[in-house]
């Protein structure tokens, strides 16, 4: 009798193993379920946890991925409003925020299929919006022309609002332009400017440095000999103190000029005949004078 | 299926254990034995099947242990639901006991471990091995749209740069269950951030000026688009490389070479301001120096002269003949002692002045004969 319950138990267990398997369903975190009743959407279980269902082939159950996902374009040549070739690639996070429309309206409910029609959303979108900028307006120094985040946003806004018309059950969570790029010979033509540009800045360089050097060397010759010129200037000011200082003792000689003027004499012929000088005098020079009254040697012989 | 199978093994064996008995059973006997030992069996191959079922349910249950590493947080899916609320779902590190599959899944999420990206979106096709090695291609004429990547600056100029972003997710639960690849969206940010800031910066600010502001700049826009993406990540660094093309290397080190040159002869003509002007100052210092001992002197000295003249004067007045002759012969004996070459002419007999012709040599350049008497 014992076994016989514990067999039952065991039973029991089983069929309810088996019955929850074929009646009941997870939707797991981050996904959504549409439940299909012979085809036909019925249901659609955007919470987590655990759900009923009548079982194949009455209900279907189909998960799908609610994060976000990531999506890039090819990096592809569009015109700009001033006919210049760009390439873009624009990276968009997109979400299914509507299982059931996704579930009708994507083919094969699939994500792939999902990404194409992205894709070409893209592909309509970037052309229209691209096509109404310069290039001026993707880059710029000055931040009121640039316009690189305006351009970035009018191409979410336009395949936002073609994805909410259609009701795909896709939202866009985000979209940038992920990388530009020009056509290679386009390239080459801006590798030249880009050449002619440095050159231009290397004769600046050159031009400009030599130009300053010299305007700084002038001015500071102009500065020293000014300065010079201040030093010679004070210089005559101060002699000329000294003389007006000297003046002053003029004076004490007008006691006796003629004193004053023999002395004067006195000292230059010291003064003149200084050194490395040769004297020629004859007897009528004092102190030679006394030679005078010498006896000589007849003359002519 | 298996279970029958071991029930016929074990028969086979019990029939060859609990058959034992060392005489051969008679036919009579043999059915009940036989039933017996069938019994015996039964009842043996029950205990096992027992056995095994609490194994496996031990082994059922002891499968739900996992360990939690110190880099890694983790959540418990019961029915594909998070076990708690918020933050409270995370699991610490350590030992942790879920359901076994399917009514429980746990998910590790890499959590405290810094997650570093790069973005090459802007730099020109190069294998690692390259990279490593240091060896560059020389590049082709041009760049091709496919493979190499670039930036365009502000001033329209074409340049590569790259980044490696440093960041740590600090919403778990947000960067797993909210995103397929959140590591992919910050890529993606990161690209954008480097592209569009590029848009704004002159090349020469990019290349050379103004590296740290677009550093910055390009942190700035990353932080900025994964709090709107909310990928619950925090941005910790980011560091950026650029480089002009190799096309324009030549032209691009040259404008540096002759940047330097500028710079060096500003320097030099700012040195020499320095030397002229300060040899300028010890110049004019020296001039009224010099002028300012002239007038010293010359004022001292005539003071001088001054005294003397006065101390003289009496003198003078009471023997101006003698005095004058004292004079003439002090000076005549200092000049006599100084003077080189003295040459004494006495006077001609017959009183007729004496001609006397000097060659003179001496210092002039240019030698000239001239006469002179005293």
């Amino acid at each position: 009798m014992k076994r016989n319950v514990l067999t039952l138990i065991i039973g029991a267990v089983l069929v309810v193993i088996f019955a929850l398997l074929l009646f009941v369903f997870q939707v797991r975190q981050s996904e959504v379920a549409v439940v299909t009743t012979f085809g036909r959407p019925v249901a659609n279980h955007t919470e987590a946890g655990a759900y009923l269902k009548w079982p194949w082939p009455v209900q279907n159950v189909y998960k799908f991925d609610q994060r976000v996902q990531n999506f890039e374009d090819k990096f592809s040549p569009t015109l700009t409003a001033d006919q210049n070739s760009l390439l873009t690639s624009v990276y968009v996070g997109w979400k299914i925020n509507d299982a059931s429309a996704f579930f009708r309206k994507i083919p094969g409910a699939s994500v792939p299929a999902a990404q194409q029609m992205l894709e070409s959303m893209l592909r309509s979108a970037k052309s229209a919006v691209i096509g109404k900028h310069p290039l001026s307006e993707f880059v710029n120094a000055n931040p009121q022309e640039l316009k690189f985040e305006a351009i970035e946003s009018e191409i979410e806004l336009s395949v936002q609002n073609e994805l909410h018309t259609n009701n795909y059950g896709i939202e866009i969570e985000f979209l940038g332009i992920k990388k530009l790029g020009l056509p290679d010979n386009v390239v080459q033509t801006v590798f030249q400017r880009m050449t002619s540009e440095r050159q231009v800045l290397i004769s600046r360089f050159q031009n400009d440095g030599v130009a300053q050097a010299a305007i700084i060397k002038s001015a500071a010759d102009r500065q020293a000999s000014e300065m010079i010129n201040n030093a010679v200037a004070s210089a005559t000011r101060i002699r000329a103190e000294g003389e007006a200082e000297a003046a002053q003792t003029l004076p004490v000689f007008e006691q006796n000029p003629e004193l004053a003027n023999f002395l004067l004499r006195v000292d230059a012929l010291k003064a003149s005949l200084n050194q490395r000088a040769t004297l020629i005098f004859d007897e009528r020079t004092p102190p030679f004078d006394l030679f005078r009254n010498l006896p000589v040697n007849p003359p002519g012989q | 299926m298996k279970h029958d199978h071991d029930h016929h093994l074990d028969q086979d064996q019990g029939h060859g254990d609990h058959g034992h008995p060392s005489t051969p059973p008679e036919p009579g006997l043999a059915v009940d034995t036989g039933s017996q030992a069938l019994e015996e069996a039964l009842r043996s191959s029950f205990i096992i099947v027992k056995v095994a079922m609490v194994l496996m349910v031990v082994v059922f249950l002891g499968s739900g242990f996992f360990t939690v590493g110190p880099q890694e947080k983790a959540v418990i899916l019961r029915f594909g639901k998070p076990v708690g609320e918020g933050q409270k779902a995370l699991l610490a590190t350590g030992l942790h006991w879920s359901f076994p599959y399917p009514i429980d899944e746990v998910v590790h999420i890499p959590i405290t471990e810094i997650q570093k990206i790069s973005s090459t979106v802007g730099w020109y096709f190069i294998t690692p091995e390259q990279e490593l090695s240091g060896e560059d291609l020389s590049a082709g004429q041009s760049l091709n749209p496919a493979i190499d990547g670039y930036v365009f600056t502000a001033d329209r100029n074409i340049i590569h740069t790259r980044a490696t972003l440093y960041y740590h997710i600090d919403d778990p639960l947000r960067y797993v269950f909210n995103f397929t690849s959140a590591s992919n969206s910050v890529q993606n940010a990161l690209n954008n951030a480097l592209i569009s800031s590029a848009a704004r910066f002159n090349v020469d600010d990019v290349l050379l000026q103004n590296q740290a502001g677009f550093r910055d700049a390009v942190q700035m826009k990353v932080t900025e688009l994964t709090e709107q993406e909310n990928l619950g990540v925090t941005i910790d660094n980011c560091e950026v490389q650029s480089v002009p093309p190799r096309q324009l290397k030549d032209v691009f080190s040259q404008v540096t070479t002759a940047r330097e040159n500028r710079t060096k002869l500003l320097n030099d003509a700012q040195s020499y301001t320095n030397q002229v002007l300060s040899s300028a100052g010890a110049q004019s210092v020296a001039i009224t120096n010099l002028a300012a001992t002239d007038r010293d002197n010359y004022v001292k000295s005539l003071k001088a002269e001054a005294r003397r003249f006065t101390d003289l004067l009496p003198q003078f007045k009471k023997y101006p003949g003698l005095f004058a002759q004292q004079k003439v012969a002090e000076a005549m004996t200092e000049v006599l002692t100084n003077v080189q070459d003295k040459i004494f002419l006495p006077e001609r007999e017959d009183g007729k002045t004496r001609e006397l012709r000097l060659m003179l040599n001496r210092e002039p350049p240019q030698p000239k004969t001239g006469a002179s008497t005293p």
